[in-house]
């Protein structure tokens, strides 16, 4: 389970809790992290919060991940055909179709349990320690997760954040609203199925006397820039100082 | 006497001067439509519409090095109703739009629109965002149009040059 027992963070973590709440302690870059199952979420995060050897009194973030085309690239550059590499327009892929035409599960690699998760970034300020953790939304369809403003109140508006852009649903949230999008939006932004030009556009209508929606008029493309990875320039042997840190 | 070359204060409140014996006598001749004119170019007052980092060149345009104030045009309003002109100075997202439109609708006529950079222009560099206005001329009417990313004071400051020409064209009293 533990990838380092040398972080005194992580040895700690592993001797608190139990595998059926937290799993996969990870150190990596010198950062600690750890998924939690969402039915402890909560307490967890209290215990986290309250107990003397954790101390994590400072919740710094909180933010969605939506692992629907995890690992997708957006351009092709593996290979090179007589015109060169792909242009990224003509496959299909997140950011470059039409609303109707959205990937459903085509994309999901299935590389995690569940595709909404949410990040939680702890800061303790007692012992100098960060913590991250993260927690799945088993229901892909609904995903639904506890509150943690209990806990942490800086939890609040990040937590509609996440409703607003991902559509992860905080259970116990004192007041689950949009947070950034317009009044009326209808979907989930940041979710890798939502078209990055949207569905609708804004325009002012004569007759009506005031600004409406319309439906949107242009056409989606690949907005990613094209980096080539696999370049004859590139192919250096870097395994001789890779892996991290080299203490 | 033509409007279009009319460019100096002298020209419009004393026309040929040296030679128009009224004005030799101290009679004040002029075309009502050109002092109507110079009034209006000479006092744009605009509305504070800061909306992104194009805002921060409109500042640097009214502040001491450009300082617009020197046309009459450095006279930021905080209300539409006391504002001629509506520079808009950056992004215009959708959930900015309706009260966009307010404010233009507020403003008292005759009503002018500089839209200053790419984002007002035609959304720039959000174009193909699902939360930004793809240009704010899709909101309301726009005279002037002042490229850039941002656009440097001076750019602005020729925006306004250009809609100080567009204005002095307009005849309010004697009508083609």
């Amino acid at each position: 389970m533990m990838a380092k027992q040398k972080n005194p963070l992580a040895s700690a973590l592993a001797d608190f809790f139990s595998s059926d709440r937290a799993q996969n302690i990870v150190v990596n870059h010198g950062q600690v992290s750890m998924d939690v199952s969402a039915e402890h979420w909560q307490d967890v995060a209290r215990e986290l919060r309250d107990e003397d050897r954790f101390s994590f009194e400072q919740m710094i973030d909180l933010c969605g991940m939506d692992y629907l085309s995890w690992g997708e690239a957006e351009w092709d550059t593996n290979s090179v055909s007589h015109s060169g590499f792909s242009r990224g327009v003509a496959g299909q892929g997140p950011g470059r179709f039409d609303w109707s035409k959205r990937p459903q599960e085509v994309f999901a690699r299935k590389s995690h349990p569940a595709r909404f998760a949410v990040v939680v970034q702890l800061l303790s300020v007692k012992h100098n320690f960060r913590l991250r953790i993260r927690c799945f939304a088993e229901d892909d369809q609904l995903p639904i997760l506890p509150s943690l403003v209990e806990v942490w109140s800086s939890a609040n508006w990040y937590e509609r954040e996440v409703f607003d852009l991902f559509g992860v649903a905080f259970e116990g949230h004192p007041d689950l609203r949009r947070l950034l999008t317009d009044y009326g939006f209808v979907g989930h932004p940041f979710r890798k199925d939502f078209p990055l030009i949207g569905n609708v556009a804004l325009s002012y209508d004569e007759d009506l006397q005031r600004v409406v929606y319309k439906p949107v008029e242009i056409e989606p493309r690949v907005l990613v820039p094209r980096v080539i990875r696999a370049d004859a320039r590139t192919q250096a042997d870097f395994s001789a100082n890779s892996g991290e840190g080299k203490k | 006497m033509g409007v279009g070359e009319l460019n100096l204060m002298d020209d419009i409140l004393r026309p040929n001067a040296d030679t128009n014996p009224l004005a030799k006598r101290g009679v004040v001749v002029a075309n009502v439509d050109s002092l109507i004119n110079w009034a209006r170019t000479g006092s744009l007052w605009p509305m504070t519409f800061g909306l992104a980092c194009c805002a921060v060149e409109m500042m640097q345009a009214s502040a001491s090095r450009y300082d617009i104030d020197r046309f009459g045009w450095g006279v930021f309003r905080a209300s539409p109703r006391q504002s001629d002109l509506l520079i808009v100075a950056g992004t215009l997202t959708n959930k900015m739009g309706p009260a966009f439109r307010k404010v233009y609708d507020q403003m008292a006529d005759p009503k002018w629109v500089i839209s200053m950079g790419s984002c007002a222009n035609g959304g720039g560099y959000y174009h193909y965002s699902y939360a930004v206005t793809r240009g704010c001329d899709r909101v309301l009417p726009v005279d002037v149009y002042v490229p850039g990313c941002p656009p440097t004071a001076e750019a602005l400051l020729y925006g306004i040059l250009q809609l100080q020409k567009k204005i002095k064209r307009t005849n309010t009293i004697a009508r083609a």
